[in-house]
């Protein structure tokens, strides 16, 4: 039974990994068609991915974003978590729905949300506005895990800490911060990654100015044949590849996956 | 006595307030946030659905009482439930052979599922419109099978409920994997040595334990697929759309953000309503454990 399992699992991985590999070799054609396999092999592609601005200026403006946003989602979920984790108070329940509900509320209603309110203030197509919305939507995923982080964090070292004549705010840096660093990395990583691959709002909100990676991808894909997004889709795998591979070798344990 | 009792008391008193207040400062930055840039955001869809072009429930009337846009709701549901079980089928031996083997086998397919779970959506729908495509590897199959005219899989209902299915594996695999993985492997022994065979005591004790798993992989998997924007739009076919495709052409064709509104309010409405019976039933703040 055992092998029976093995090789449905083996089936079903194939299933999940063939198709990000598939866009390697269409990275790679010579012709303006989605044909494949490709008639031809050449970098045609590539040259055309690193010289074309209408591509470049998106994905710059998507590193910018989730910069930006990743620094303020930590900023305002390390002491929320500290708060949700470490006291008891009133209404704890409804403060916990309100940091979730991004992650609820389908993803075109609060795009339709922002695209309306936005262009109110004139955060319309701008890379604050992105910045903005992508944080809220990061917030929960942020939170989860470093309410995680800090549930398994024990307590009893800050004591010890504190006992030994450390100051609340030199125990807070030189105990708790070390010990929750990763914690904090991971969170940061995720909160990244929401933004970097997130779709929906940047649709709606980025204009043509403050245009992301997805976005461009999207309306490439929907106008024209346009193969530069295989290169792009390549490379992106090919960075995940690679930073998968180093935590891996690193930790010699993928349980950071989830 | 009494003196002290009272100076204890209102030293707890002091310390009860200073401890209000370090818990109102943490989280009053966050919280504030979300109330401004999310909250209303929210709220202003709301406003949009009751009253773009006049203050009146017309727009909602109009999706419960017109035929097309009752089978659009119809549709939605159907396709998140067939998209649920299809994960859920695919997705269990894959969760069960990372949870519970410990070997290499287990690593390496957790790190395709995780690899595929950070994948962006865009690549991995782009690359199923090249694999169903007219010129596309499966369609070429198909013409070397001698079939003259191949029937059409991309723009499909059918190309659409495979993206997603392929686009939730990986949240379907982990949800099952976290339950999974806090299973204790000597029940299984000791059904086993009591006479169960292998495939019985898998049925019998692996399975039930499993079901908090399953619950909340399913009602992950169908809450995000009845609000699955980008694949049904770049997938799916020009019949029997989902209600993300009914948004998208009444924003991007018609203009008609009020009836838009109207649409989104009830998706959420139906995502609360599945994630309330779950709150009612499991509690909420297990969904994402």
């Amino acid at each position: 039974m055992q092998r029976i399992f093995l090789a449905l699992a083996v089936i079903v991985a194939i299933f999940l990994t063939l198709p990000l590999l598939i866009i390697v070799p269409m990275s790679f054609s010579t012709v303006k068609t989605f044909q494949f396999p490709p008639p031809g092999y050449g970098l045609q592609f590539y040259r055309n991915f690193f010289s074309d601005p209408t591509w470049l200026e998106p994905t710059a403006n998507s590193v910018v974003i989730a910069v930006i946003m990743a620094v303020l989602t930590m900023a305002l979920v390390v002491p929320a978590s500290f708060a949700y984790v470490r006291q008891r108070f009133l209404g704890r329940g409804l403060i916990n729905l309100l940091i979730m509900a991004p992650l609820i509320v389908p993803s075109v209603v609060s795009a339709l949300g922002y695209y309306g309110a936005f262009g109110l203030v004139r955060l319309n197509g701008t890379v604050l506005g992105v910045a903005l919305a992508h944080t809220a939507l990061a917030i929960p995923v942020a939170f989860l895990v470093m309410t995680a982080t800090l549930k398994g964090f024990d307590r009893n070292l800050e004591r010890a800490a504190m006992i030994s004549g450390a100051t609340p705010l030199r125990t807070f840096f030189h105990v708790t911060m070390p010990v929750l660093a990763p914690g904090i990395a991971t969170a940061a990583l995720f909160a990244f990654l929401a933004s970097f691959n997130e779709a929906v709002v940047a649709l709606f909100i980025a204009g043509r100015n403050a245009s992301t990676l997805p976005k461009k991808m999207f309306e490439s894909i929907r106008l024209e044949t346009d193969p530069v997004i295989s290169v792009v889709s390549t490379i992106l795998v090919a960075i995940l590849v690679c930073f998968m591979l180093g935590s891996l070798l690193r930790r010699g344990n993928p349980r950071n996956a989830s | 006595m009494a003196v002290a009792a009272e100076a204890i008391s209102s030293g707890q008193s002091a310390q009860y307030r200073r401890d209000r207040q370090k818990t109102f400062a943490l989280l009053a930055p966050c919280v504030a946030f979300l109330l401004v840039l999310f909250v209303i955001p929210i709220g202003y869809v709301l406003l949009l659905s009751v009253t773009d072009p006049t203050v009146s429930l017309a727009q909602f009337e109009r999706v419960f009482t017109t035929p097309i846009y009752l089978r659009v709701l119809w549709h939605t549901f159907f396709v998140a439930f067939v998209v649920t079980v299809l994960t859920l089928v695919l997705g269990y031996p894959l969760a069960y052979v990372t949870a519970c083997r410990d070997d290499a086998w287990s690593k390496i397919l957790l790190s395709l599922v995780a690899l595929s779970f950070w994948t962006g959506l865009m690549v991995r729908t782009y690359s199923w419109m090249i694999i169903l495509g007219k010129s596309g590897p499966v369609i070429g199959l198909i013409k070397a099978f001698g079939v003259a005219e191949p029937p059409q899989l991309l723009f499909t209902s059918f190309s659409s409920a495979l993206g997603m299915t392929h686009i939730m594996l990986p949240y379907m695999v982990l949800a099952l994997y976290s339950v999974m993985k806090k299973f204790e492997p000597n029940y299984l022994r000791a059904a086993e040595s009591l006479g169960a065979t292998p495939f019985t005591a898998f049925r019998a004790i692996f399975v039930p334990l499993s079901l908090p798993g399953v619950v909340n992989g399913s009602v992950l998997v169908f809450t995000i697929c009845l609000g699955f924007y980008i694949t049904p739009i770049l997938l799916g076919g020009p019949r029997d759309i989902m209600l993300s495709q009914l948004i998208d052409q009444q924003v991007s064709e018609m203009l008609n953000w009020g009836f838009a509104a109207a649409l989104s309010i009830v998706l959420l409405a139906a995502t609360a309503v599945v994630l309330g019976i779950y709150n009612r039933l499991v509690g909420l703040d297990r969904l994402w454990g």
